[in-house]
């Protein structure tokens, strides 16, 4: 067994590990460990070959590869030492990581832990359809992977279930190598995905979207014969009578994406239920001392670019932590009012500029996003569109948050 | 293939076809083992909760009960012999209403007189002290109750039967038999002759015993579909806890079963289908498991489950029998044995089972005994169970072990080389699956299949074909990324 | 003839209807800017889009390497591009922006690398 002691570690080598790593780097801290369990840094984004990744850090529309390219090759010259095939498996309340590598067992000994290790996908075990368990069910980022990385078509008549952006990127991937897609099958009355994916993943090609259905039976022995879609109603439940079948061999799921927090479970990390990430103050640190989370663990993303800047707060707050200079006083709760799912930092201390990040529970058009400290009104945000599927972030200065009590956001 | 010839053909890789392959191997004779699938373990044994039963729900003076309590008994010491995990954990057979106590001391009763050890009724205090979530006002408390893995246990006995000699064939399906003295069985992949032939077929031994013109039995295929939970939920329960069986005679109630793994099983459920091989879940039943769990254990909730399956029962009875048939193990015709219906406790007897068909045996033949016979089987490396020096140690040894493919179950690339390589020849999903536990996570394979994939690839470079989930067409990809366009 | 069109140039996603005959554009509604007037006037006439995709590498520490068009290309040639690449293979290493196809099918767009491939261990 090897033992490391390090000032930060980060765990998990993709966008938001990567710009922590980075930002912590600038921030005068060396002795940085980046721990990632793929044969190569970046995550999710050397899959992610589509465009429309960098149009706010860079003002260009980049495929995920080459957003990801730019901070690996940031790291490589900031000589930020990294480890590759490594997973960690433990962390203790100690701030210990148990990381297993090729090289040995290794106990690195953390003053500041990063969490950015992503999320994981639903599965059809957890939405229960019911059906034959056949080959050709596939969650869409599994698919993708093994399209564009391992180089294997998964099928050539494809259903896919939900239409998020996921989903929809996939559809498209799925016609331009030459599959059908059969149809994309959606639980909601609305797409959950990008209007612009709407557009150019679905309409352009023909493909037929089915909303308020939901897929109600599974059938094939060996591989796929066939999927049942039925219509659902306003309770999401399956109405008798409105049965489709589709005759495909290919089913896909994009049906959601869970925080991978079992690693912040170990170390005594605390977790909100409704985003499934960790409960977090100003700085992104979480209930543990010196323990950080940032990225998809602490709560899905639909842009990476601010994947990017949640991160490099971590990144900076850690560096602040391993010097001593972050001041801990955030006690001041910040609670989601009517029509907002959740607010991000769920704890500040009213002496920093906050960027807050929040998604409403339904689509809406001309609402307004109100902050408010009890009676008193802080700022008013007008937004014409209003998407669940869309992150919605916005800045308070300090200046504004003298003297408040507690904070609530609400929908108007 | 053609005029081989051998003592003893076994049809059916389940765990009774290869209890019965192992126990053949103690003795010289040439035995061969022919299974349809792409491995063993892929019909009922595959598909059950794993459940070393310790004899109280069979008819005292069955073959069920004969071989359960043997069965039970010879357990502990197979499971260490072959190296796979057995646990005794026990079990709770709860009672939440009076007419439920009086089945309660039935039970009792029912296994006293089969000669269960330790079964005592216990009261509410009690089962708070064994079992704090559950809700019940009496309970059968069974202490030598045990649980294994179904998968492992199959695996290991017939690569123990491998080892000692038998040969075992996969993707051989048996069509027809045919009697000339001895008899010629006929597969997909050529004809076996044999003097005898043990008959384990599972779900379709009616149809196998038909070929030599035993027509007395039916098989009414019973299903029953159950959940797995995620292991974060393995607290809620000490051992297992069921429910007072129900007094229709379809199957046991809605149980609660952890798995050797962590995880728990809750089900079965009992419906009588048309379609033998018709493993599907349905959204009724799906929905009642779920309800009737919780009221067992009100803590459950749905989006703890990872995982939905179902197994059929091979049962002997028809759908509105009054009464549960019993075991056949019989020799219906010279040399020709069956073994039919064998469900629940099908899997704790597999072992007496195999005895009792040696016994058969040697009233007709003369064995004599295989002084080679290794009843001893290392099982590969299980990473995750490891101490944290033992894993540094291996790693430092193979850096294989240092590089993990399956997240949520802690799975190295050494265990899933060792899976892939296994000596029964088994190379699909499925077969990694359950022998390195690899895909049984809460992300369902997610993340590793592709990493699997490329471990296949670089071990054997297979076609399409035979990059399968569980063998037999069942494809996982239909070509690599840019065949529909190039055959354009 | 009417169309209706959501426009894709911003976040406010303007549905914008456009009444248009053979003899061209004769009304538009519903745009808040002039850029969604631009962007409807291409959409209707000769739409455009960006592609991305892969390609066979020969000899790399990976299958395939990513690639998309170097500016948006007429949709109607979409598929023809995609037929195009199928049959092509790379050898490693390839670096980002490295031209995989020059102007391909005459549309004036380039097949770019967006990945960095190293040549295989041996």
């Amino acid at each position: 067994m090897i033992e490391r002691d390090v000032d930060i570690a980060i765990i998990g080598g993709g966008p938001a590990g990567l710009s922590a790593a980075i930002a912590a780097k600038k921030s005068g801290i060396d002795n940085i460990l980046l721990i990632e369990r793929n044969e190569s840094l970046g995550g999710i984004l050397n899959q992610c070959i589509h465009e429309g990744f960098g149009i706010e850090i860079f003002g260009e529309a980049l495929t995920g590869p080459e957003y990801m390219q730019r901070f690996i090759d940031k790291v490589e010259q900031l000589r930020i030492p990294y480890m590759l095939n490594s997973m960690a498996l433990d962390i203790n309340e100690k701030k210990c990581i148990t990381v297993c590598s090729p090289e040995d067992l290794i106990k690195v000994k953390a003053k500041a832990i990063v969490l950015a290790m992503g999320c994981r996908e639903r599965t059809r075990g957890q939405i229960c359809i019911p059906g034959t368990r056949p080959s050709g069910i596939y969650t869409a980022g599994c698919a993708q992977n093994l399209i564009n990385l391992k180089n294997y078509m998964v099928g050539k008549r494809v259903v896919i279930l939900g239409s998020g952006d996921i989903g929809l990127i996939m559809a498209r991937r799925f016609k331009l190598e030459g599959a059908e897609v059969l149809a994309v099958v959606e639980i909601l009355p609305y797409s959950s995905g990008l209007p612009r994916n709407v557009v150019q993943c679905l309409e352009d090609y023909d493909i037929p979207l089915y909303l308020s259905h939901t897929v109600v039976d599974i059938r094939g022995i060996k591989r796929v014969e066939e999927v049942v879609i039925a219509e659902v109603d306003e309770k999401r439940r399956p109405i008798k009578g409105t049965e489709k079948r589709i005759k495909c061999d290919t089913l896909l799921l994009s049906v959601g994406l869970i925080p991978e927090n079992e690693l912040s479970k170990m170390a005594g990390v605390s977790l909100d239920p409704i985003t499934n990430g960790s409960i977090v103050n100003e700085n992104l640190e979480t209930n543990v001392k010196g323990i950080f989370a940032c990225g998809n663990v602490l709560h899905v993303h639909d842009l990476v670019d601010h994947v990017t800047l949640e991160a490099e707060l971590a990144g900076e707050s850690a560096a602040a932590f391993v010097k001593g200079e972050l001041r801990n006083e955030s006690n001041i709760k910040v609670t989601a009012g009517k029509g907002i799912r959740y607010v991000l930092p769920h704890l500040i201390s009213g002496k920093k500029d906050v960027k807050f990040s929040l998604r409403v529970m339904y689509p809406d058009r001309d609402k307004k996003i109100v902050v408010r400290d009890g009676e008193r009104i802080l700022k008013k945000i007008p937004r014409i569109r209003i998407n669940p599927s869309e992150m919605i972030q916005f800045n308070i200065k300090k200046e504004y948050l003298k003297g408040v009590k507690g904070l609530t956001i609400e929908l108007e | 293939m053609k005029g081989s010839s051998s003592d003893f053909i076994i049809i059916g890789g389940g765990i009774v076809g290869c209890a019965i392959a192992r126990e053949l191997s103690r003795y010289e004779a040439r035995t061969i083992l022919l299974e349809r699938e792409s491995d063993v373990a892929m019909g009922i044994s595959g598909r059950n909760s794993g459940v070393v039963h310790a004899g109280f729900y069979v008819e005292p003076g069955s073959l069920k009960a004969e071989t359960n309590v043997l069965g039970h008994r010879m357990m502990p010491k197979i499971c260490h012999d072959l190296d796979v995990p057995y646990r005794e954990v026990g079990k709770i057979v709860v009672a939440k209403n009076e007419r439920e106590i009086k089945d309660l001391y039935k039970l009792k009763d029912n296994g006293d007189k089969n000669g269960v050890k330790g079964l005592r009724i216990i009261d509410r205090e009690e089962i708070k002290e064994i079992e704090p979530e559950v809700e019940g006002i009496k309970a059968l408390y069974s202490p030598t109750s045990a649980i294994l893995d179904p998968f492992l246990l199959n695996v290991a006995l017939a690569e123990n039967a491998l080892q000692n000699g038998v040969r075992i064939l996969l993707n051989t399906e048996v069509t027809d038999i045919k009697e000339n003295g001895s008899f010629i069985v006929k597969t997909n992949r050529g004809e076996f002759r044999s003097e005898f032939v043990i008959n384990s077929a599972g779900l379709f031994s009616d149809k196998i015993a038909g070929m030599v013109g035993i027509d007395r039995y039916k098989i009414y295929p019973c299903r029953g579909e159950y959940h797995i939970l995620d292991k974060n939920r393995r607290h809620l329960i000490h051992g297992m806890v069921y429910p007072v069986p129900p007094r229709e005679p379809g199957g046991l109630g809605i149980h609660l079963t952890p798995t050797t793994d962590d995880n728990i099983f809750i089900g079965p459920s009992a419906e009588y289908i048309e379609d033998r091989e018709d493993t599907a879940n349905t959204k009724e039943v799906m929905e009642r498991l779920y309800s009737e769990a919780r009221e067992l254990l009100p803590k459950i909730s749905k989006k703890d489950f990872i995982r939905s399956f179902a197994g059929i029962r091979p049962k002997l009875i028809k759908p509105d029998a009054k009464k549960p048939e019993d075991f056949v193990i019989e020799e219906s015709i010279d040399n020709f044995i069956n073994l039919i219906g064998i469900e629940s406790p099908g899997l704790t007897s597999a072992p007496a089972i195999a005895k009792k068909v040696v016994e058969i045996i040697k009233r007709k033949k003369r064995l004599k005994k295989n002084r080679k016979f290794n009843p001893k089987r290392k099982a590969p490396v299980r990473f995750s169970k490891l101490s944290d020096e033992e894993k540094s140690k291996l790693i430092r040894k193979n850096p294989n072990y240092g590089r993990i493919v399956c997240r949520c179950e802690t799975v190295t690339r050494q265990e899933i080389i060792d899976a892939l390589k296994n000596p029964l020849g088994a190379r699909n999903i499925y077969g990694v699956r359950k022998r390195s536990k690899a895909t049984c996570g809460r992300c369902q394979g997610g993340f590793c299949i592709p990493k699997i994939v490329e471990i296949m690839e670089e071990l054997s470079n297979p076609s399409i074909d035979e990059l399968t989930l569980k063998g037999n067409n069942s494809r996982l990809f239909i070509g690599r990324t840019k065949d529909l366009r190039k055959n354009d | 003839m009417k169309k209706k069109f959501i426009c894709i140039i911003c976040p406010n996603g303007c549905e914008i209807e456009v009444r248009y005959s053979e003899k061209g554009i004769e009304k538009v509604s519903g745009n808040l800017c002039g850029r969604g007037l631009d962007y409807v006037k291409k959409e209707l006439f000769s739409p455009e889009r960006s592609v991305t995709s892969s390609v066979e590498v020969r000899n790399g520490s990976l299958p395939l390497v990513s690639v998309k068009t170097s500016k948006p290309i007429p949709k109607e040639k979409i598929f023809a591009v995609m037929d195009e690449i199928a049959g092509i293979e790379v050898e490693a290493p390839i670096r980002i922006g490295d031209v995989i196809v020059k102007d391909v099918l005459g549309t004036g767009a380039d097949i770019i690398a967006t990945k960095n491939v190293d040549k295989r261990n041996v």
